[in-house]
């Protein structure tokens, strides 16, 4: 089993932001999750990238337990997430934010040999050059790479989350909303940018909105409501289905 | 490579100046641009406000006397010896501070009882430390040449020449350090840890690893002051000699590594610039930490790196804007 949740909840406080979800993931495919704000589809990306911890329930990544892990580990287990709200290093260019998402591939290739690498001028970076510029340029980020983050574009900020996890090598990529608030001409670069990780060989789990773009990129969706799981199967199915409907639009228009 | 060079003049100095007060301000500076300079690896490039830094400098100082007087090991063997103990306390209050998630003012709270800890204890321990009197040390270190003299370090030129050589290492290896692979992580986690965390970097061991080596620095330093200066005393674990510590990093600037050596020697050359007694020297700390807080967010390495533009030459060399990456 690649990765499987069973039984996940999360309550804070009185509210259960994901109710006794329970679903899979298989090596290679692309997820979507469908759900109206508030539907708990956030926490429960969260929950799996280790950054709170369930009330119940567990995570099975590659048949083992992840439930608490910090998210480190869980990342250097394979596991990656990107924030809806773009998360960086203001100050740095987008450059030093590729070299600084680096940390994992780098440890994987040298191992404890990385203490070494302290002692020479260009500290070990030289490896991870090749990957930098690869990423840099299926990214389309190439024209801002020596510009600071903090001054790049909402959908530049977007784009760099993305670049920085596609950095770490993930096996199973986790993104929040990586559509939303993006351009005609974003989107349709992130839809090749998603793509193009998925034919080499990188599972992807994408909550987003904009259902069209999601519908016909993912092979399976699942539709979440009030932190359940209303239905799963084909995108075009769960997206036709009258209780999805209803959860996003309301009654009525079923 | 530019930036080495102007390391260069700092070693003709003696031969150029002869006033013994001028070279006296240097030797302090460099000793106390070690401090700063390792002070900055915690604080300024991963961004925790340590106040434990003058507790490392003060306990080093006594374990090195100590080890020399109830072991009857050498100067150079103490220091180890007091690098060592640092580094396990080190460890003990970096874990509890970053286990517990301390961040900003907390850590800095936290750091700061954990050094007040320590200078009670000195202060108290009347029959080992001899309590506020202090001790008066008489030995200085030696060094062995390599046509196999051995010589006694004392007197204004041997130490400047020490003094000088020991920053220069410093420098080199935090210049190493941060902008490595590890000088990344340390940058991640200042600007943002939950960024790091996800991207697979140990927060907790890279707040730690800075925490230790730092620590490691500020040892070094206070082996070296209090044996150049001849006499230790609790006073080097104070919150004064905290607050100095962090003047110094703010005022030259916190994002390089010459700005903190800039600072030391600012606030070394002040007191006999001005004529100053202890208690107005704490005061003028103070008035200059707020002036630079509000004035110069970047120390004078930011006010100098905006004017460098026009004007390379030995400063613009030797005060890079960020070292960071």
């Amino acid at each position: 089993m690649f990765f499987e949740a069973a039984n996940l909840t999360k309550r804070f406080g009185g509210l259960t932001a994901v109710d006794d979800m329970s679903f899979a993931i298989a090596r290679g495919e692309i997820v979507a999750i469908f759900g109206p704000n508030g539907s708990g589809k956030t926490t429960l990306l969260n929950l799996i990238a280790g950054l709170i911890r369930p009330t119940e329930g567990r995570l099975l990544w590659k048949s083992r337990d992840i439930v608490g892990s910090r998210p480190h580990r869980i990342a250097a287990a394979g596991i990656v997430k990107t924030f809806q709200n773009p998360q960086l290093f203001a100050e740095l260019t987008v450059l030093e934010h590729l070299m600084i998402a680096a940390h994992l591939p780098l440890q994987r290739q040298l191992g404890l040999r990385r203490l070494l690498t302290l002692l020479r001028a260009d500290g070990g970076t030289a490896q991870l050059t090749e990957r930098v510029e690869r990423v840099l340029r299926l990214c389309r980020l190439e024209e801002v790479r020596d510009e600071a983050a903090a001054g790049l574009s909402y959908g530049g900020e977007k784009m760099l989350g993305v670049a920085m996890a596609m950095m770490c090598e993930p096996e199973l990529l986790l993104l929040d909303e990586p559509a939303t608030g993006l351009g005609q001409d974003e989107v349709q670069n992130l839809d090749r940018v998603l793509r193009d990780l998925r034919d080499h060989g990188t599972t992807l789990c994408v909550i987003d909105h904009k259902v069209g773009f999601l519908g016909r990129l993912a092979d399976r969706a699942i539709a979440m409501h009030h932190g359940r799981k209303i239905i799963e199967g084909p995108p075009a199915g769960v997206l036709a289905d009258a209780r999805v409907i209803e959860a996003y639009l309301g009654r009525g228009h079923a | 490579m530019k930036a080495g060079l102007a390391w260069l003049p700092l070693f003709a100095v003696p031969f150029l100046v002869h006033n013994e007060v001028a070279l006296t301000i240097l030797i302090f500076t460099y000793i106390l641009g070690i401090l700063a300079v390792s002070f900055n690896l915690i604080f300024g490039y991963t961004g925790q406000l340590s106040m434990f830094h003058a507790a490392a400098f003060g306990i080093a100082a006594y374990v090195t006397q100590l080890s020399m007087a109830y072991l009857g090991v050498s100067f150079w063997i103490g220091m180890v010896i007091a690098v060592l103990a640092v580094s396990v306390l080190s460890v003990i209050v970096g874990t509890i501070c970053f286990r517990f998630k301390l961040r900003e003012f907390y850590f800095a709270i936290v750091t700061l009882a954990f050094s007040e800890m320590v200078r009670l204890v000195i202060l108290n321990w009347n029959s080992v430390t001899n309590g506020s009197l202090g001790i008066n040390l008489t030995s200085k270190p030696t060094l062995w040449l390599p046509t196999g003299k051995v010589i006694t370090v004392e007197g204004t030129m041997a130490w400047y020449y020490l003094s000088l050589v020991a920053l220069l290492l410093t420098v080199l290896v935090c210049t190493r350090v941060v902008r490595s692979w590890m000088g990344r992580c340390f940058a991640a986690i200042r600007l943002n840890d939950q960024l790091a965390d996800t991207l697979g970097i140990n927060v907790f061991l890279y707040k730690l690893v800075s925490f230790l080596v730092g620590n490691a620095g500020a040892a070094v330093a206070g082996a070296l002051y209090a044996f150049y200066l001849g006499y230790i005393e609790p006073g080097y674990l104070s919150i004064d000699q905290s607050l100095a510590i962090v003047a110094m990093a703010l005022l030259g600037g916190r994002d390089s590594m010459a700005g903190p050596i800039i600072g030391a020697f600012i606030l070394t050359a002040l007191p006999h610039v001005i004529n100053l007694g202890a208690e107005m020297r704490i005061m003028v700390y103070g008035f200059i930490l707020m002036l630079t807080i509000l004035l110069l967010p970047k120390g004078i390495v930011g006010l100098v790196a905006r004017r460098r533009r026009g004007a390379p030459g030995l400063l613009a060399a030797l005060v890079k804007p960020r070292d960071v990456l």
